[in-house]
């Protein structure tokens, strides 16, 4: 049985050690210049000065919004603190600002309003499955046509949300959940805006924090 | 001799078989099947020779890419040939490596001693399949774009594993090779660099084995190089590489696609919840490399390790009907991910009864025959 770690062999194994370290710290700097020189966004800053800001945008007027199930796509810039020459990193968040038939319980627990009711939603469009950019169908037909055949049950036969990329299916409408996700790999429904209404417009002043830019 | 002699002395053995792409260890060169080493070797010599001349014309910036490729397909004279080269001949490559692993392992040819043949080209076909898509967003087309933002994102995921996604890797992952907090001049510059070095990197050590070996570099005759050739320069002409549309990052087309290889495993991620679509393709290469040490069993033919060959052939079946699925953009995903995993169980527990059988039946045989040593399945 020559196989059993003997003393020389477990000295050796020791004396490995050290060697180990010594090439990880003779490597560990080359594993640094692969860092990227952009910080990632910062999803929790460390002060208030670091946090994302938005500029306000008129996502629609009521006007526009005034049928049921009637839609505006709309484009929200946020601005990354990221130590650029300009200060400051553009990240844009495309969204859809939705009338719905109904009031729903919007989740904006992220924001600290709870319970809040409306019947107008503003899902920000970035799939939370893997980022890419969905739609609003308003028709829930071409969703059963275009997005793999998912048949949507009949209390459900609306208009709908679906993402091009692995066909995640939401429902804008859905009482509890807005945005819940009927069909597909998403984890979890779309982020939301947050929006006011004033003198007719309806003003997107933040969104969701998280997910991929 | 202590562990590390055995080890040395396993990789030795195995270095001595090594067959990366000459095929000079078979002896049945006239089937074409033998064919197929020298035609990895010869595609992937194309595909570099292209690639090389399409680096004087190709401007590696998010704002030309696009254009310059445009430049190289309209109006660079022959432009068009070489882009067509370098798509088809990347192509044909990975239909020749896919082929010769199928081959391999429906012979059993990883058996030993061609474990590390096996592992070699095993691990060459995913680094085909990396040089494929860091390749293809250097187009900056729409699929490029949400190609390369789908896959970086995936990693992301790894942060929900228990324990060690506390430390955030899949993040880090996803952040180095973006080259940023998203897709940018960074991710393009760094795609740009992964997709050329793998194949310089593989050049270099190829030439070391054919320096020490002596072993013939391309073991195929002049017509069929000719051949190929002319077959690669035909397509090319009858079927313009593509160009897609330019990358707009306010719009995913409906439907998206990627490149052929990778529609498969694209069905496979909308089946499949987030952190799987990152797990599952791990766990395959992973159960690829290992097959050597895997299959215990003693035979060559197919007939006589059943339940590899079972494994074998449902991969085959998978990634030809999840191909076509994705083709006529059918997925259900409610309805779909049951009943594959129930075929799936089914068909491994078949796999494995006809295994237990077979061997078995072996056993009888080796018990009734009065000389063991005679059996044709021992070594
Ligand atoms: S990115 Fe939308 S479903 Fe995958």
């Amino acid at each position: 049985m020559e196989e059993r770690v003997n003393r020389r062999t477990f000295l050796k194994l020791l004396m490995g050690v050290p060697a180990f370290g010594a090439i990880a710290a003779a490597l560990s700097p080359l594993l640094r210049y692969l860092k990227p020189n952009l910080p990632p966004y910062q999803l929790n800053p460390l002060t208030v000065g670091d946090k994302p800001h938005g500029s306000p945008v008129v996502a629609a007027t009521l006007s526009e919004l005034r049928e049921p199930w009637s839609y505006k796509y709309f484009t929200f810039v946020q601005q990354y603190p990221q130590y650029t020459p300009e200060g400051f990193k553009n990240a844009t968040v495309p969204g859809v600002v939705i009338r719905l038939p109904r009031k729903v319980v919007l989740p904006w627990e992220w924001a600290g309003e709870k319970r809040k009711e409306s019947d107008i939603v503003a899902f920000s469009r970035i799939c939370p499955h893997l980022g890419c950019i969905f739609n609003y169908v308003p028709e829930w037909k071409e969703i059963t046509s275009g997005y793999g055949g998912y048949v949507p049950p009949p209390d459900r036969r609306h208009a709908l949300m679906g993402c091009p990329c692995h066909l995640s299916i939401y429902d804008p409408a859905d009482p509890d959940v807005p945005g819940r996700v009927l069909s597909g790999p998403a984890p979890r429904p779309p982020r939301t805006f947050l929006f006011a209404v004033k003198e007719g417009d309806i003003v997107i002043t933040d969104v969701e924090p998280g997910g991929i830019a | 001799m202590g562990k590390l002699g055995v080890v040395g002395e396993w990789i030795k053995d195995r270095k001595e078989h090594l067959d990366l792409f000459d095929e000079t260890n078979v002896h049945r060169q006239g089937n074409p099947f033998y064919l197929l080493g020298p035609m990895v070797y010869y595609f992937w010599l194309i595909t570099i020779v292209s690639g090389l001349l399409l680096m004087i014309w190709y401007e590696p910036t998010t704002a030309g890419a696009y254009n310059s490729i445009l430049h190289i397909q309209h109006e660079i004279p022959l432009g068009w040939l070489i882009r067509g080269l370098h798509k088809y001949g990347a192509d044909a490559l990975i239909i020749a490596i896919t082929l010769r692993i199928y081959r391999m392992y429906f012979l059993g040819e990883y058996k030993k001693p061609g474990e590390l043949s096996w592992m070699i080209a095993f691990a060459s076909l995913i680094l085909a399949m990396i040089s494929g898509i860091t390749g293809y967003l250097l187009i900056w087309n729409q699929r490029a774009f949400w190609a390369a933002k789908v896959v970086l994102t995936v990693p992301i995921y790894f942060d929900e594993l228990p324990l060690i996604g506390q430390t955030r890797f899949g993040s880090a992952i996803a952040y180095i090779f973006l080259g940023g907090p998203a897709i940018g001049q960074a991710t393009l510059t760094r795609f740009y660099m992964i997709h050329f070095s793998i194949s310089v990197i593989a050049l270099i050590l190829t030439e070391i084995f054919f320096q020490r070996t002596r072993r013939k570099r391309l073991n195929m005759s002049l017509a069929s190089v000719l051949v190929f050739f002319l077959m690669l320069a035909a397509i090319s002409y009858l079927l313009p590489a593509e160009l897609g549309r330019r990358a707009n990052p306010d719009r995913t087309p409906l439907p998206i696609l990627s490149d052929w290889y990778f529609l498969a495993l694209y069905q496979f991620v909308k089946y499949t919840p987030p952190l799987w679509a990152g797990l599952g393709p791990g766990l395959l290469i992973a159960f690829g490399m290992l097959v050597p040490f895997l299959d215990r069993s003693k035979g060559r033919r197919p007939s006589e390790r059943p339940f590899f060959t079972v494994v074998g052939i449902m991969a085959l079946v998978y990634f030809l009907v999840f191909t076509v699925l994705i083709l006529f953009n059918i997925a259900v995903i409610e309805r779909d991910p049951p009943i594959i995993l129930a075929i799936t169980v089914v068909v491994l527990a078949l796999g494995l009864l006809w295994e237990i059988r077979y061997r078995r039946r072996q056993l009888g045989q080796l018990v009734s025959s009065p000389k063991p040593a005679e059996n044709p399945a021992s070594e």
